[in-house]
């Protein structure tokens, strides 16, 4: 077990590329940390430099409060599993798991023990004289997780370990790593750009944008007060739905459109301009009752346990989608009137994105 | 594909024809010296074997004089063997370090350096013949194994090869393995070594082959017969075939060239197996 610090960790490459600006970061004993963001905002640059396999230009990351900038990754004492998962091709399972322990000088009955210990642990028993090359994809996956437990080290990271797998089997390997980690107790990184992944694993949440943390904390924390327009648009699926609106005079309502008023409950300066941000979950269909908002249907999508049906709130072109449970046909054009609790609604100033 | 009759017979046709000109003069040549050569002298080139193998072959292999010199072709045989395995191996080794530290070490020259080394590529070994004559002279090399070794395993080729085949080899490997505690040299060895098996089995090949037919270098370097290789003794043998007022020792010139073929035959099918094994695991 292991906290890890970064302190105005920056990162510039060879080519003058600033790929991370400066990120500050307290990650506890045997905290799961996630870092989500979209493709290219420097997640795993951030990863590979807890490893140690990229340098670290400026700012400090400390294992254990000791600085670790110059120490090589081996003497980092942590574990990584890549995407490509990065197996041995040439060796055995066994000797894959067994590798990091031997180059260590650890004794042969030590080692056989720690890689069956694994194993055991893993299901992979059966497979360890076999070469990776004879396994499944979540097999291989396995093997990665083994040779990184093996070792026992203070840091996990992960970078995308999933990404390779089918639906199903990310969905199930998703339960063990979470299993695993809570049972061994270590700190660990893990890196995904999969937010249903990011949410379930996490118990603290980074979420990233070019090469900052746009918004540090536990995911329902971040769910429920997402700290800008990026992130509440980035965390939720269907994406938050976003509204521009304008604060009435009275400060009770925010107008948006030229139809739609929604109670309000903030503390703003009327005739503020500011995006409204509703998620589609919090939206509640009043029956035939009237509520305060009716739109028309455009589109319905069916998934079987809940129904995703796009409103037409007089905005333009835009669709503001609706999430009901269960099935629901609804022709198109038919008129709903929804309702939303004041404290439901998230707003952002149009300018900043931030959050109000 | 759909292949008529037609078709398949006369595709067959061409290919054993082809096959039949290619293996024809070895053939002619393997029957030929198993003959006396007053009896092929009479009766010009054979086609069936005769009596006679066993009676050339051993006076090749074992008698000095039927090579017209003062070496035997089984020592000719064994001085070609550790040119071309010397050749081979050193090749092999030489070019996957050089690869190794021009793919994985970020020093300043490595692009530079390795474009140089690229660029002697164009040179054939002709060109440096004689400056390589004069270093290997004033080291007081000539007539060594060393000496005939050691100027020509550097290679272009192989460094090309093996760079171009590091470059496939996954970063994560490289990554996976510093996270494992592998340093430079047990990466090396334990991971890069055992990736490249079909790689070095191709180049071992095509260099054992390439240095056991030499024929310019040992001939300059060598002036000792003890240390002329089987190619030379060929030349040698066919240049006194009408020497003396004799009759032609046709035979035992064959002989001498079906066994200078033997070896590097055996080389490319011993390690071509491993090669297309080495092939096949990894495509697995
Ligand atoms: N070696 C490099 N040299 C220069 N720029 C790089 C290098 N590696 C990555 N980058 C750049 O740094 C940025 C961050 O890359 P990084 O790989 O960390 O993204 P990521 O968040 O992991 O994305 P993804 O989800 O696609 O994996 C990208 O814009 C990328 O182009
Ligand atoms: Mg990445």
């Amino acid at each position: 077990m292991a906290t890890v610090t970064l302190n105005q960790a920056e990162k510039t490459y060879a080519n003058g590329y600033k790929a991370i600006h400066g990120i500050d970061l307290e990650i506890q004993h045997g905290e799961f940390t996630v870092l989500v963001g979209p493709s290219g905002c420097g997640k795993s640059t951030l990863l590979r430099m807890i490893a140690g396999l990229e340098s670290i230009s400026d700012g400090e990351i400390s294992i254990d409060d000791k600085v670790v900038n110059k120490v090589a990754p081996a003497d980092r004492d942590i574990a990584m599993v890549f995407q490509n998962y990065a197996l041995y091709p040439h060796m055995s399972n066994y000797n894959n798991m067994a590798y990091g322990l031997r180059n260590r000088g650890h004794s042969k009955s030590e080692i056989d023990s720690k890689v069956r210990e694994a194993a055991r642990i893993l299901q992979l028993e059966d497979h360890l004289e076999r070469k990776p090359s004879q396994l499944s994809g979540g097999q291989r996956q396995r093997v990665a997780m083994g040779r990184a437990i093996v070792r026992q080290p203070k840091v996990f990271l992960f970078d995308e370990p999933l990404s390779n797998l089918d639906a199903k089997l990310r969905v199930d390997m998703r339960l063990e790593i979470k299993n695993l980690q809570q049972r061994l107790g270590i700190t660990s990184v893990y890196v995904t750009h999969d937010q249903v992944e990011a949410m379930t694993l996490a118990d603290r949440l980074i979420v990233m944008k070019g090469g900052i943390a746009e918004q540090i904390g536990s995911p329902i924390d971040i769910y429920e007060k997402p700290e800008t327009l990026f992130v509440a648009g980035f965390i939720g699926s269907p994406a938050m739905n976003f509204l521009p609106g304008k604060v009435s005079d009275d400060r009770t309502h925010v107008v948006v459109g030229d139809k739609v008023k929604l109670d309000l409950d903030h503390d703003v300066e009327a005739g503020r301009n500011v995006t409204v941000g509703i998620r589609p979950e919090h939206f509640r269909l009043c029956g035939d009752d009237a509520g305060p908002v009716s739109a028309s249907v455009r589109m319905v999508e069916s998934l079987g346990a809940e129904t995703l049906v796009y409103l037409d709130f007089g905005i333009g072109n835009e669709n503001v989608t609706l999430r009901v449970q269960g099935t629901h046909q609804f022709a198109k054009g038919t008129v709903l009137t929804l309702s939303i609790t004041p404290d439901m609604i998230h707003l952002f100033d149009s300018e900043t994105g931030k959050r109000i | 594909m759909y292949q008529s009759k037609w078709r398949i017979f006369t595709n067959h046709a061409i290919l054993i024809l082809g096959a039949l000109f290619m293996i024809m003069p070895v053939w002619i040549a393997f029957v030929s010296s198993t003959h006396t050569r007053e009896f092929v002298f009479q009766n010009g080139l054979q086609f069936w074997p005769g009596e006679h193998f066993f009676e050339n072959y051993g006076a090749i292999l074992f008698d000095p004089s039927a090579t017209k010199g003062r070496v035997t072709a089984l020592e000719m045989l064994f001085n070609s063997m550790v040119l071309g395995l010397g050749f081979a191996i050193g090749k092999v080794i030489i070019s996957m370090m050089a690869a190794y530290a021009i793919v994985y070490f970020r020093f300043k020259l490595a692009v530079p350096l390795f474009w140089v080394v690229f660029s002697t590529l164009l040179l054939p070994l002709e060109v440096r013949i004689v400056p390589s004559y004069e270093v290997v002279a004033s080291l007081g090399l000539l007539n060594t194994y060393t000496g005939l070794i050691l100027p020509l395993i550097a290679s272009a080729t192989g460094t090309f090869f093996f760079r171009q085949f590091y470059r496939s080899v996954p970063d994560e490997l490289l990554e996976a393995a510093r996270l494992d505690g592998a340093g430079p040299i047990r990466f090396f060895i334990d991971i890069l070594v055992p990736l490249s098996v079909t790689m070095i089995a191709a180049i071992f090949i095509i260099m054992f082959v390439v240095g056991w037919n030499q024929y310019l270098w040992p001939l300059l370097m060598t002036t000792d017969d003890q240390l002329y290789t089987i190619v030379i003794g060929i030349k040698q043998v066919y240049n006194s075939l009408y020497e003396g007022g004799q009759i032609p020792q046709f035979p035992k010139a064959f002989a001498l060239t079906i066994m200078a073929t033997i070896p590097p035959v055996l080389v490319v099918v011993v390690f071509q197996r491993m090669f297309v094994k080495g092939l096949v695991e990894t495509e697995k």
